[in-house]
């Protein structure tokens, strides 16, 4: 599983994919994504927006548990701090972008606080530190007075754009769309660059980095940060489609839909996450109605694909993309 | 009221102390951090609730069935989902566990998930009083029982030549198999071992706190603060960590605030592992590079 996003398989499957896939594709695509939600009932556009949140969450999660190989089991905290971070400031009268921002940036605080222990703790130690923290979180969450309204919950007001308010549900995946869009970029060009690839070496071998000079300490850091204020936007996001964020909803239960996509996914990849996250966001919201069903189908599916598939579909897909690809596009990869 | 807050510290300490050690055993002799393990201990509580009170086996009979479940439970757990993937990365090893947690949450809640079950206590005697101090029998079971067997494992470990074997085992693996002791096999005896030990735990402390499927995720983050109290991987100080933390969630709860009892776990873990990673009475380690 290892080899999965070695630099050079990752090379492999990314380093020319845009100049391979003709730009035809592209468009079509984009427009797909943009304007396919039209034809949908609310209810699908609900869970549209809530593919596009969960595909960010992945994506910060798989940057922690698969870039960087860290047992951090804190995602949900940072989800939770830029939910509540972003909900309390756009209460403050702040407009959609600027309290998003509040979100990024609290994720991005959480991410550095948490970060700094893991630079001393590794491994198992580290899971349970990540994993005090968000259930600590959650008890601030319920005994923060009139800051975080207690187990009840805080009310998001309605989202406030550019003079506009945002209250249809196609309005709102628009905007997320947008938005996720944008830190996937940004996201996929930091993890190509020198800086993505200096997280994978300080993973596969810690001693190795240093001794080339990389700043290990420096980059586990800023996989940290990056990978909370990805969470963090997700956590705003998560709050304004919602419209009320309790503390139930960050609880271990969210904990493991996260698992359960970043593994679907597979661990370091980065198309991968973004398959796991609209594959589980679709299993259907009926499971919610059954207690303990949600938790017996992701935990199952997580059993299955670390038993059978431990690579996820990322893995399972970047063997056969690439074949295709040399296929239909000209062998080169 | 100091007395007594100790005494219900112990009691509670005492609970902690045995998941710690069943954690840490399965730790030190398979190297996986079980995160499923306050899970095994539901299970195994749920397990006796079935079987007393559904199936409406004596009490006895009852424990030992849901013992022999869980400790055959723990031993599929292990050849089934563990074995096969164990030569993989930690990640993968660790989520599996989690997935196992989840898991048998999951079929708790869909079953039992609308109330709250009551078990009754294993022995009716009216409460003991020792000066002022006021202890239930269901109190001296859970301390005798808990102490009983952290008193058995660290006999095993240090008097059997069985409990040499496994030490051994565990430290080098294929130097161990190289003289011809099953590893793989050991590694699943131990499994249903700690599994059983879970399936004791359980049974002892039901009828205190009723039962809920979340009752295993609080108690792991209890005995995760007890393993890294006492320095991660030693016996010892799992079980005296798992003490120490009872009482002192106890005194903190009466004189700070009783809100403290939740999170006092949480911020031991915490203050511990950046403070003092190696615990009270880990060595320090060495990173080899």
């Amino acid at each position: 599983m290892s080899d999965i996003s070695s630099p050079s398989r990752r090379a492999g499957m990314w380093a020319h994919a845009s100049n391979d896939i003709p730009r035809v594709v592209l468009v079509l695509t984009i427009v797909g994504v943009a304007l396919g939600p039209l034809g949908l009932n609310e209810y699908w556009r609900f869970v549209a927006s809530m593919m596009l949140i969960y595909t960010l969450v992945t994506l910060g999660f798989n940057i922690l548990l698969g870039y960087l190989g860290q047992l951090a089991f804190a995602n949900v905290a940072f989800f939770g701090v830029g939910a509540y971070a972003a909900t309390i400031a756009m209460n403050g009268g702040l407009n959609f972008i600027p309290g998003i921002l509040v979100g990024w940036i609290g994720g991005g605080i959480a991410g550095f606080l948490v970060g700094i222990p893991a630079l001393r703790i590794r491994n198992y130690q580290l899971a349970i530190v990540t994993l005090a923290t968000g259930e600590l979180l959650r008890w601030l969450y319920i005994h923060g007075g009139s800051i975080t309204q207690g187990s009840s919950g805080l009310e998001v007001p309605a989202m406030k754009l550019a003079g506009y308010q945002i209250t249809t549900e196609i309005g709102k995946y628009w905007v997320f769309l947008v938005f996720t869009v944008l830190c996937l970029t940004v996201t996929r060009n930091l993890l190509r660059s020198s800086v993505g690839r200096a997280i994978v070496a300080v993973r596969e071998s810690e001693s190795v980095s240093l001794g080339l000079g990389m700043h290990a300490a420096g980059f586990r850091i800023l996989a940290f940060v990056w990978s909370g204020a990805l969470v963090g936007v997700a956590g705003g996001m998560y709050a304004c489609l919602l419209g009320r964020i309790t503390p139930e909803s960050f609880g271990l239960t969210q904990l493991l839909v996260h698992f359960s996509m970043v593994m679907v996914g597979g661990l370091g990849s980065f198309v991968g996450s973004i398959f796991g996250a609209l594959l589980l966001t679709a299993i259907p919201e009926t499971l919610r109605n059954f207690p303990g069903l949600e938790e017996i189908v992701f935990s199952l599916l997580l059993i299955i694909v670390l038993r059978f598939v431990p690579e996820g579909i990322g893995g399972f897909l970047g063997g056969r993309i690439s074949g295709l690809r040399d296929r239909f596009f000209g062998g080169k990869s | 009221m100091f007395a007594q807050l100790v005494a219900s510290g112990l009691v509670q300490g005492s609970i902690y102390a045995v998941i710690a050690l069943g954690m840490t055993v399965l730790f030190r002799s398979t190297g996986v951090v079980h995160f499923g393990y306050g899970a095994f201990f539901m299970a195994g509580a749920f397990a006796v609730y079935v079987f007393s009170q559904v199936i409406g086996l004596a009490f006895v009979l009852a424990f030992l069935a849901a013992v022999a479940v869980l400790v055959l439970l723990g031993m599929a757990c292990e050849r089934m989902l563990v074995r096969p993937i164990a030569h993989g990365p930690h990640v993968a090893v660790a989520m599996m566990t989690v997935a196992m947690s989840y898991l048998l949450t999951g079929v708790a809640r869909f079953f039992w998930g609308q109330e709250v079950l009551r078990m009754p206590p294993i022995i009716d005697v009216p409460p003991i009083f020792i000066g002022s101090i006021v202890l239930t029998a269901q109190d001296l079971l859970i301390i005798g029982g808990c102490m009983a067997l952290v008193v058995a494992f660290f006999l095993f470990f240090a008097r059997t030549k069985l409990g040499k074997l496994m030490q051994a085992a565990s430290q080098v693996p294929r130097g161990a198999a190289l003289v011809g002791i099953n590893v793989p096999g050991f590694h699943m005896a131990m499994w249903g071992v700690v599994a059983g030990i879970a399936a004791v735990a359980g049974t002892l402390v039901a009828p205190v706190t009723m039962l809920y499927p979340d009752m295993g995720a609080h108690l792991l983050i209890k005995a995760f603060a007890a393993m890294t109290f006492g320095g991660f991987g030693n016996l010892g100080g799992a079980v005296l960590g798992g003490l120490i933390i009872g009482l002192a969630e106890q005194l903190a709860g009466f004189y700070i605030s009783t809100a403290l009892i939740d999170i006092f776990a949480y911020l031991v873990i915490i203050v511990v592992l950046i403070v003092l990673p190696n615990g009270i009475l880990g060595k320090k380690e060495a990173t080899r590079v």
